[in-house]
């Protein structure tokens, strides 16, 4: 059996996912990146392997994500595509007609819309991380709830608490006060689901026109309390796909089955799981730009660099990785 | 013994430095422009200038430092209004004085009013002040400025004929900008104020990318006045800055040409004039045209990944929506 292997590195999850031929998914798996993106991919990879009935041939592997380049550099990716790419294609494959994609991730957050099964307009959250995941699991943490227990305890809320969603740190300081004062936590959950909303609607989604049918995914849409949310708050039904935790994968699994077409894959094989890879870094010194540039080491030697401005070191390097 | 007057490469250096700079040669003084922007000159503008003012302007006094202790003068004028009954951004004309207030022991600087907001003020009063500062001679002067108009003009017309601003290889007869080698197979316009997208750095090399990713990059600077300023009419009432009426008069030119696929509206974080016409863009892109249009906004960030993510997602959409195009073109 042929499959095609797609991953995404985000900032706070890792997923991978290894579709069949037709692009259906066989497997998935979802970790968090724990600021270890490298040591995820790789553990990923194994888990993969340990998963997949023997006989799977990975022949074709794109990756996608904030951390897209240094896992295609240790995968040997034969695509690396931005992550909104990768979302829409995997909604629009997996939702036919879709209209619009809310995505929450871990870091960012992104509306895509789509008409005629193209993408027409998108946005990214800019310097604002209030409608992120990560500041819902923070919240969590501080109220000592299990991320996963999050969403079905906003839905036992009858009256969501107005709280302010403008800043998360406003936000977290209006939370705080609404403790004190004795409203009990589902109220405060749905209060801070409904307060994200808005804020995505009013930041994200600014001037966007929002149609039928509507996919919400992303780590966050785990969260039935903000899909109830954005149904109240848009006045419609929201999609939830079955495998919305890794639509980014699936789609940069899918671009991967596109990339491969009669071409052999530059997959480097599971047992790069083994290999030893490290992050190294430093700053330049070559001019006031001071470029911090990363450095990828296998086994201690240099595969790949990024991150200067010039040049200097990305194209010393003989086999041309230069990225971004 | 000759003096040397610097010039900040930033703000409108790029709009009016060939002028500028054949004013002075005229006048037998060199001139010296500030290095190109690294991280170094941004971080000491940002150090020395209050906190709430723009990206471009802690950048331009980065560069007024960055003349410090080579030049004898530094020339920046304060730009009230280059057109009649229209303004240049508030923070250009409070400019000189922040700089003068921040900083000690500046070289003197050539701060003299432009300004032809009213009827019967002209730009020769202007030149003719400065020149003052260096000859006694009114007909040196006059000649002077006579060919810094001329260098002025066929800086425009090299505009005008597809190239970009001091590219290399301009060649001032107006040729037409030659194809690259390859001819790219989408056009896009980039909107937002020269300082902001012809600085590689500030602009983390944003026209460099595009061209790399395949597509021609237009800006409004590719538009003879008459042209953006016919185009701008088409708002309820006229804007009264003068910079922004450029942008916006291109974005509607553009959205009207069939060769560019698609929009890039660059505003720097905390510019007041900028939000506003993103928003009038924005708007006539929802209501009259189906290109797509990308707003970027430009801070001292330096991690390039949301750039990049951005520019690649909208190239991606571009050509998938061209294709689209394409498709329904042959089939109906």
């Amino acid at each position: 059996m042929y499959g095609y292997l797609g991953i995404d590195v985000g900032s706070v999850s890792t997923n991978l996912v290894l579709t069949g031929e037709d692009g259906t998914i066989e497997q998935s798996i979802y970790l968090r990146t724990q600021g270890k993106p490298i040591e995820m991919v790789q553990q990923g990879l194994k888990q993969m392997q340990a998963a997949l009935p023997g006989k799977v041939k990975v022949i074709g592997v794109g990756t996608t994500g904030s951390g897209r380049h240094l896992a295609g550099v240790i995968t040997g990716a034969d695509i690396i595509k931005n992550e909104i790419t990768t979302h829409a294609i995997a909604a629009s494959n997996v939702v036919p007609g879709v209209q619009t994609i809310l995505e929450i991730g871990g870091q960012d957050s992104k509306i895509i819309i789509l008409r005629n099964g193209v993408v027409a307009d998108f946005a990214m959250n800019t310097v604002c991380a209030a409608g992120t995941g990560s500041f819902l699991d923070q919240q969590a943490s501080r109220l000592n709830i299990k991320i996963e227990e999050f969403g079905s305890l906003a839905m036992q809320s009858s009256v969501p608490v107005r709280i302010a969603g403008r800043c998360a740190v406003f936000a977290e300081s209006d939370m705080i006060h609404k403790q004190q004062m004795g409203y009990n936590v589902p109220d405060i959950l749905a209060g801070l689901c409904e307060a994200l909303v808005r804020n995505y609607l009013n930041n994200v989604g600014k001037g966007k026109e929002i149609l039928q049918p509507v996919v919400f995914q992303g780590g966050v849409a785990a969260n039935a309390g903000m899909k109830a949310a954005f149904e109240r708050a848009l006045g419609h039904p929201v999609h939830v796909p079955p495998y919305f935790d890794v639509m980014g994968a699936l789609g940069a699994a899918m671009l991967a089955r596109e990339a491969t077409n009669r071409k052999t894959t530059g997959f480097r094989g599971f047992d790069v799981a083994d290999r030893d890879f490290k992050a190294g870094g430093f700053a330049c010194d070559g001019c006031p730009n001071v470029c911090e540039v990363v450095e990828i080491l296998e086994s201690g030697q240099v595969i790949a660099r990024w991150g200067d401005r010039c040049g200097r070191w990305s194209n010393a390097l003989d086999r041309n990785q230069k990225i971004s | 013994m000759s003096v040397t007057v610097g010039i900040p490469r930033a703000l409108l250096y790029y709009y009016y430095y060939p002028q500028w700079k054949t004013f002075f040669d005229h006048l037998g003084v060199k001139t010296l422009v500030s290095r190109e922007t690294t991280r170094g000159i941004l971080e000491k503008g940002i150090k020395s200038i209050v906190d709430e003012a723009c990206l471009p302007v802690k950048l331009a006094v980065g560069h007024v430092l960055d003349l410090y202790g080579r030049v004898d003068y530094i020339f920046l004028p304060r730009i009230v209004s280059t057109a009649r009954r229209e303004y240049i951004c508030p923070k250009f004309l409070g400019f000189p004085d922040m700089v003068r207030n921040n900083i000690d022991n500046l070289p003197p600087l050539i701060d003299y009013d432009l300004d032809l907001y009213r009827k019967g003020s002209s730009l020769y009063n202007f030149f003719y002040t400065v020149g003052r500062q260096f000859t006694h001679n009114p007909a040196r002067i006059l000649t002077a400025y006579k060919a810094s108009m001329e260098s002025l003009h066929m800086h425009c017309r090299d505009m005008e004929a597809g190239w970009l601003p001091f590219e290399p290889g301009v060649n001032h007869n107006h040729e037409q900008r030659p194809h690259d080698g390859n001819i790219h197979d989408v056009t896009i316009a980039i909107i937002g104020h020269p300082y902001n997208i012809y600085d590689r750095y500030i602009s983390m090399n944003m026209i460099k990318r595009l061209q790399d990713y395949g597509a021609n990059v237009v800006t409004a600077d590719h538009l003879p006045e008459h042209v953006f300023r016919r185009e701008a009419e088409k708002l309820p009432k006229q804007l009264f800055w003068t910079m922004n009426q450029r942008m916006v008069g291109a974005a509607f030119y553009y959205f009207d040409r069939p060769e560019v696929d698609g929009l890039i509206h660059v505003a720097s974080f905390g510019c007041g004039p900028d939000s506003m016409t993103g928003e009038l863009i924005e708007r006539f892109a929802r209501k009259e045209s189906r290109k797509p249009l990308l707003n970027l906004t430009i801070d001292e960030h330096t991690g390039e990944a949301g750039m990049v993510t951005r520019l690649e997602a909208f190239m991606d959409m571009v050509r998938w929506r061209r294709q689209l195009d394409d498709v329904a073109a042959t089939y109906y």
